[in-house]
């Protein structure tokens, strides 16, 4: 593109055109992108971006009002969709083939669960034997045989709100707030680092348990990280608990359209093509999540670690975001920093 | 004289447009001060016990900072000024260079380098092939990690300040310390410290500044801090008033440094002797000289060669990560944005401080510089308190500004506007002071206008001074975050925005290049810059 035609883009990147979806996204893969240059070939619609923190990518859209130029929403924890739900961010969208596609608990009237994430235990083997976490539950982490063994990020971190929020729209209130002050007490250290400094935490043998999302482990095992990561993940192994109830605690990444979007058909197309069979192999090969339609296969990285084990599929997703808040709030009061 | 000045300025006119200009600048001040005045006292977290833990844990980063910065910018100063080693011609320039690493980089250059497996390990495998390479490595508490990392970023500007304090020192004095009999440690503590105090204030609470606005570092390692305090109030409780509220607090906090600096800023002048003679550097020999060069040397080696090596080593091991970019795009969008912002911060800048002079209207004055409170305002609720604005001036005057503002270049120039005003309008302001009213008055006199004045008496000496106003924009536009991030337009990237992209999906290796580019280019405007500074003060 020659400089003038450059800054004219530049400075007048206001108008869109209608063969155009304008996507805010807390996701920042770098293969996400990729995917939505495949969009633009299959249909012919750009996909402009705008990526940041949630918050202020929301609070940018509810202010913009019927001049927000944006289409969709893309959030990476489903407390956050529910929140934006509430706060007015989406417009109600019924597709049949979005609600044959995405089981009822990873969407709502206002938005579609797109990518699973769990939320897992990863241990040492040189520490701990694998008949000690036999038919382990979140519940039991607070286990004196535990006691300065786990390793996990800090509390406003919003994966380890969502699982303490699941955990009180299962247990209630007044058990999740006595069982985060046991569980704080376990910890093997003060909470830092992302899930994957967890991870690695466990494989320097500081700590015994860590708690971290399966992708971040898979991304060691790819090699991403480089070759010592790569050897760090191996002394790790995954385990999935709550295998006897409930199952495993799992979260989306999800989309909404925009309460003004100006092109809600094209944001719709947008949405069923993320959820075909290869939009979804190529999210998953590439960020080590779990699909979310049935039938794409978890990237064999993930297979290995546990392929059938047994998800919760009980706890609506939505609960996360009813419960967050509460969440957050027992953390603080457990001193979880 | 005033009745000259009336008849040749519009006085009216440029009273109104100041007072206009001063009304914009204040807009995130305004907003903040709104919007805490309707917050909901039941805010659970001031109920919090941790509430005072994260302003303890402020604090304590504040203090270590402060005590850091000050050994790691006072003395190579004092020693860079007054003597000579080994290396001292090189440790003039290179130790300002940490200008160049924003912290949060820093930041990721260090966790990278000590946690288990990470670089260190591999290195210490290259050089012993140990299995237990983790178990050598020291583990940092995150609170010493942020403040290395603030530390070793911010100690540039005490390091800057107490080197022109020094330099301004009379050499009379220090020679009747010598003729007294005082040792150099006497010299150092009785004289030349006591002298440069104004000027080493400046540069503390200027880091101070700098440290308790810090969001970025600290939530990477993981501490909660004041800062944190005002992010959760919002992001988890979703109560942007509470976190306005608390960010007016910090900004009050913060202003008891802008007012500490300013007094010193004005009793600094009198400090500040001309040099009678030209200095004759002693020559350190032996043990001395090595020492204060081994101390400058480790000095510029941990604030800037060991980040730049961090990100040179990942782009070599990860080189499939330079096809994700399109460089030319980046470098053009930054300095799209280098250049029109500090156009316009300049030109209104000089236009505000000119109008000042001309009106000498105190409460004008006093207005106009409050619009420096930008500086100390975290970018994120600027950012927010933009865009709270133009949706509220859309609704109330029915003109849809937001599309202008909201997701635009000129949001974004606005945005650096509110945020770096103050380093165009303290900048001309310093150099308008510098010329004698005397001047004007005769320009006047002899028939000249007020045009005529500015362009043959003012605008020489301001001329030389605007390019180091300029370069000291486009260091901080470099390293910006949260305005970029939150006010952008759609597919609009810089370094910052790129590197903080692949630093939140955990491909913190992915950041080097962005990180070299923007490191890069920061060094280079910093040598021009520190060219230029020093040449004048000569």
């Amino acid at each position: 593109m020659n400089f003038f035609a450059y800054l004219t883009v530049f400075f007048f990147s206001l108008h869109i055109n209608a063969d155009e979806i304008n996507l805010y996204t807390t996701r920042h893969y770098d293969s996400d992108i990729k995917l939505y240059k495949d969009f633009t070939k299959q249909t012919g619609i750009n996909v402009n971006i705008i990526s940041g923190k949630a918050k202020p990518l929301e609070k940018r859209i509810l202010e913009e009002g019927k001049s927000c130029k944006g289409d969709l929403f893309f959030l990476a924890d489903a407390g956050r969709l529910y929140s934006s739900q509430k706060n007015g961010v989406f417009k109600k969208v019924s597709s049949k083939v979005l609600e044959k596609k995405i089981p009822v608990q990873f969407r709502s009237d206002y938005w579609f669960g797109i990518t699973k994430r769990a939320r897992i235990i990863f241990y040492n083997p040189k520490k701990i034997s694998s008949e000690d976490l036999v038919n382990l539950s979140y519940e039991d982490l607070t286990d004196k045989r535990f006691n300065k063994s786990i390793a996990i990020r800090q509390s406003n971190n919003v994966y380890n709100q969502s699982l303490i929020a699941s955990m009180i729209e299962n247990n209630g209130l007044e058990f999740t707030r006595s069982w985060t002050k046991k569980f704080v007490t376990n910890f093997s250290r003060k909470p830092q680092g992302n899930d994957r400094a967890q991870i690695l935490s466990v494989a320097s043998g500081e700590s015994k348990l860590a708690i971290a999302n399966t992708y971040y482990y898979g991304l060691m095992l790819s090699g991403k990280k480089g070759k010592e990561q790569k050897e760090a993940a191996k002394k790790v192994r995954p385990f999935f608990p709550n295998q006897q109830n409930r199952g495993t605690h799992m979260n989306i990444s999800g989309i909404g359209v925009l309460k003004y979007s100006p092109n809600p058909g094209n944001a719709i197309k947008f949405i069923e093509f993320l959820l075909t069979n290869a939009a979804q192999e190529h999210m998953v090969n590439n960020t080590f999540e779990y699909p979310m339609i049935e039938s794409v296969d978890p990237p064999s990285l993930i297979t290995k670690m546990g392929g059938s084990f047994k998800q919760d599929n009980i706890t609506n997703v939505s609960s996360y975001g009813k419960w967050q808040t509460d969440a957050f709030k027992i953390m603080q009061e457990a001193d979880w920093n | 004289m005033t009745k000259i000045y009336q008849t040749f300025y519009p006085t009216n006119l440029t009273f109104c447009i100041i007072l206009c200009v001063s009304t914009i600048s204040i807009i995130p001040l305004f907003t903040i001060i709104i919007n805490s005045s309707i917050i909901d006292f039941d805010f659970t977290l001031f109920k919090n016990s941790q509430f005072l833990e994260y302003t303890k844990n402020s604090l304590i980063i504040l203090f270590f900072v402060l005590f850091l910065t000050f050994i790691f910018g006072v003395i190579p100063a004092y020693l860079i000024t007054f003597y000579n080693f080994v290396g001292v011609k090189f440790f003039k320039y290179s130790l300002i260079l940490s200008f160049a690493i924003p912290p949060y980089i820093f930041g990721y250059s260090l966790s990278a380098f000590f946690e288990n497996f990470g670089s260190g390990y591999t290195l210490i495998n290259v050089i012993w092939d140990t299995n237990n390479a983790n178990s050598y490595l020291p583990n940092f508490s995150p609170i010493v990690n942020s403040v290395l990392s603030l530390s070793f970023t911010l100690y540039g500007y005490v390091f800057l300040l107490s080197r022109t304090s020094f330099e301004g020192q009379s050499v009379n004095l220090l020679d009747l310390g010598k003729s007294l009999g005082f040792s150099s440690y006497q010299r150092f503590f009785k004289i030349i410290l006591p002298c440069a105090r104004p000027g080493i204030f400046i540069g503390l609470s200027l880091v101070a500044m700098e440290t308790l606005s810090d969001f970025g570092t600290v939530s990477y390692f993981g501490v909660s801090t004041f800062t944190t305090e005002i992010y959760n109030s919002w992001f988890i409780f979703d109560d942007l008033n509470a976190s306005n509220f608390l960010s007016l607090l910090l900004l009050i906090f913060v202003l008891f440094f802008f007012i500490v600096e300013s007094y010193l800023r004005k009793n600094s002048r009198f400090h500040s002797l001309k040099n009678e003679g030209k200095r004759k550097n002693q020559a350190l020999k032996g043990t001395k000289n090595f020492l204060a060069t081994a101390f400058c040397l480790c000095l510029f080696f941990f604030s800037f060669v060991f980040p730049f090596s961090q990100m040179l080593y990942w782009s070599i091991k990860f080189p499939e990560y330079l096809a994700n970019f399109e460089i030319l795009k980046l470098n053009l969008n930054t300095f799209l944005l280098i250049f029109f912002t500090s156009f316009f911060l300049i030109s209104v800048a000089i236009f505000i401080n000119f109008g000042n002079r001309l009106l000498k209207n105190r409460f004008l004055s006093f207005f106009s510089s409050l619009s420096i409170s930008g500086y100390a305002i975290p970018g994120i609720i600027i950012s927010v308190s933009i865009i709270s604005f133009f949706s509220l001036m859309s609704s109330f005057i029915n003109f849809d500004l937001k599309t202008i503002f909201i997701g635009s270049f000129y949001g974004l120039i606005l945005g650096y506007f509110f945020r770096f005003y103050s380093i165009a309008y303290n900048g001309i302001k310093s150099n308008f002071l510098k010329i004698n009213y005397s001047l004007d008055e005769s320009s006047y006199l002899m028939g000249f206008d007020k045009f005529k004045t500015f362009s043959i008496i003012h605008w020489p000496i301001l001329n030389k001074n605007i390019f180091s106003i300029f370069i000291l924009i486009a260091i901080e536009i470099i390293k910006e975050l949260p305005i970029t991030l939150i006010l952008r337009p759609f597919n609009f990237e810089t370094f910052s925005t790129l590197a903080y992209n692949f630093a939140t999906q955990d491909l913190i290796e992915a950041t080097a290049i962005p990180s070299i580019f923007l490191i890069f280019w920061s060094s280079i405007f910093i040598l021009i810059s520190f060219k230029y500074f020093f040449q004048d003060n000569k």
